[in-house]
């Protein structure tokens, strides 16, 4: 319908603009009905991109702190073997085996009950080694983290929530303080700060006891990593690297699982994607409804104003001139609900910004689509009744009572 | 010598399907010449009004042709006889037509918005026409705040803001009383003797047409009397 070529009017633009606003607030209780469709629209899709838009935002938050270049390979249990395990010196030679790789850490974690004075809490447990910080970003906020020397000790880093159950009212875990695991007394000597929960995280590090790797008999069965962190080059080919490592890590005991914070990002944004879809096909919907509704005010308008129509090519109006003047009327009526459409899908995307705890962020590029496609819509739909008013006997529109 | 300002040769129209046409005008032709004051008078039928939308360039003829100016007009070109009719042709119509949203002095400036008169020099001239037609104190007034008299008046406002060659008027005391139709045909006769208007007007009303310069009767299509007061 697009491709219709636009009447050939020399109508000065502004002024038939400020003359359709007009005749659209001369009645405004019907051009208000028009809108409603266009509105609903206008709005399903303003919001949609929006909300996309911070859910993107928010997804990449996510992995800010994890970054976009890692990969976590998980030994699952092969065959009529009891677990799947790693080989800890593979792990801890990759960064020199491999040259896609800049660092990688063995781990094992579960979860086990760890009492603290006479309160048991079920925490997560993990078996780690020096080089954990560095590729999960963690920080100590009291205390130290393990070290190599600590290998024989036992010693723990507890995360910051794990801390504060275990904590005493009055008395908050510090380093020093006993907690015990598995009939073992382990020393605090680190309180980790807060960390974001990512989809790639082994474990929930803030609801965690981590001990060292070396001293995991004591804790796990068998005691070797199940787990390994990698973080890869900024250049690297994921999924190369992906293959080589599973290779150099495969062992009768597992089947390896490599999941990489791209694929996990991708697949999240698939999930997204989806969902965009049916918002678009529901605001699309809501946009051919809507210019329905502006097809059908425009054509009563014609019906109604046949004398004025009449009177205009009486007095000098072009069949072009009287197709651009309805037109303009459609494509401002449109224009007014993708307007009003795009403040709704602004507020709804900010209610959803607030109810999923996300911070609001406006795409500027959103702001011109919304009414810039009503409008379009709205000339679209405005075309047939445009033509029509145009075809007008202007005798018969100027006799009709 | 005097100037053709209209012409029509031989003009016929038919309306009904194509192989079974009723007649309108059965072969219509006659002059009006500049300055011209005339009625064309017949009863309900006789073919007047379509001889009016013929001579207004709103309707093409079936046979026959159509001279403004000396010029044949080609109907069929939608753009050009409507730029033809804003320039050289005014209307005034029995039902008046302003636009009820427009005040009186917006309704007269219409025809220059298809002009393309610029925006800022009509006004002026609006309320200068208006002055002219005795309503220079309604220029702001909207239709309904307006008597019938008033209004009809404005619509020949409306219908000389663009200096035309030939008003054509259909009616156009038909919606009033008779005083104010008898005002409406002095100002007529005024502007028509003043500022050398050319006026064709349509009635039933044989009353009318005698006050005028020129009469055409018309009976079933035809022509049957022209008759030329002194």
């Amino acid at each position: 319908m697009i491709a219709w070529p636009l009447p050939a009017s020399r109508l000065p633009l502004a002024e038939s603009v400020a003359e359709a606003f007009a005749n659209l607030y001369a009645q405004r209780q019907r051009s208000a009905l028009a809108l409603l469709g266009i509105l609903i629209g206008t709005a399903s899709i303003v919001a949609m991109l929006t909300i996309g838009h911070m859910a993107q935002l928010e997804t990449l938050k996510l992995f800010r702190h994890l970054g976009v270049d890692m990969l976590q390979i998980h030994a699952m249990p092969a065959g009529d073997a009891p677990a799947g395990v790693l080989d800890r010196g593979v792990v801890e030679r990759l960064p020199a085996s491999d040259p896609a790789v800049l660092a990688a850490t063995p781990l094992v974690a579960d979860h086990d009950t760890v009492s603290a004075g006479a309160k048991t809490f079920d925490l997560g447990i993990a078996a780690v080694t020096a080089s954990l910080p560095r590729l999960m970003t963690l920080t100590v906020g009291q205390g130290r983290f393990i070290e190599p020397i600590d290998d024989d000790n036992l010693v723990a880093v507890v995360g910051v929530q794990a801390a504060q159950k275990l904590s005493a009212p009055g008395a908050p875990l510090i380093p020093g303080a006993k907690v015990g695991l598995k009939g073992y007394i382990f020393t605090v000597i680190g309180v980790l700060d807060s960390v974001p929960y990512t989809a790639l995280d082994p474990m929930d590090v803030n609801n965690s006891v981590l001990i060292p790797l070396a001293g995991a008999r004591r804790v796990f069965e068998p005691p070797d990593p199940t787990t390994a962190l990698v973080h890869l080059r900024p250049e690297a080919d994921v999924k190369a690297a992906g293959q080589r490592i599973s290779a150099a890590l495969a062992n009768r005991t597992a089947t390896l699982q490599v999941m990489s914070a791209r694929d996990l990002i991708r697949g999240m944004n698939a999930q997204k994607a989806i969902h965009s879809q049916l918002l678009t096909a529901v605001g699309a919907i809501s946009l051919l409804v809507g210019g329905i509704g502006v097809m059908n005010v425009m054509l009563m308008g014609v019906m109604e104003r046949r004398r004025e129509i009449g009177l205009r090519a009486a007095i000098g109006a072009t069949p072009g001139d009287l197709q651009f003047m309805f037109l303009v009327e459609a494509g401002a009526l449109a224009f007014v609900g993708g307007v009003v459409g795009l403040a709704c899908g602004l507020l709804a995307a900010l209610v959803t910004a607030k109810a999923s705890g996300w911070s609001f962020s406006l795409a500027l590029w959103v702001l011109p689509l919304g009414p810039g496609v009503a409008a379009l819509v709205g000339v679209a739909f405005g075309l047939y009744p445009a033509v029509k008013a145009s075809r007008l006997n202007p005798i018969e529109a100027l006799r009709s009572e | 010598m005097t100037v053709a300002v209209l012409e029509l040769i031989e003009v016929e129209k038919n309306y009904g399907q194509p192989g079974r046409p009723i007649p309108v005008l059965r072969g219509v032709s006659f002059t009006i010449e500049a300055g011209a004051f005339c009625a064309i008078v017949g009863p309900s039928g006789s073919g007047k009004s379509t001889l009016m939308n013929i001579a207004g360039l709103l309707e093409a003829p079936s046979a026959g042709a159509v001279r403004l100016g000396g010029a044949a007009i080609d109907v069929a070109s939608a753009d050009e006889a409507a730029a033809i009719r804003g320039r050289e042709l005014g209307f005034v119509f029995q039902a008046f037509n302003l636009l009820p949203r427009l005040t009186a002095w917006e309704n007269v400036a219409l025809p220059l918005l298809y002009g393309r008169t610029p925006r800022a020099e009509r006004k002026p001239a609006a309320v200068a026409m208006l002055e002219q037609v005795g309503l220079g104190k309604r220029a702001g007034h909207r239709p309904f705040e307006l008597s019938g008299g008033e209004q009809q008046r404005v619509a020949l406002a409306r219908a000389l803001i663009r200096e035309p060659k030939l008003i054509l008027a259909d009616e156009p005391t038909g919606n009033l009383d008779s005083v104010t139709a008898g005002e409406m045909m002095a100002l007529l006769r005024d502007l028509n003797r003043g500022l050398a208007v050319t006026v064709l007007m349509v009635t039933h009303d044989r009353d009318l047409a005698d006050r005028c310069d020129r009469r055409i009767d018309m009976l079933d299509g035809r022509i049957v009397g022209d008759t030329a007061f002194a």
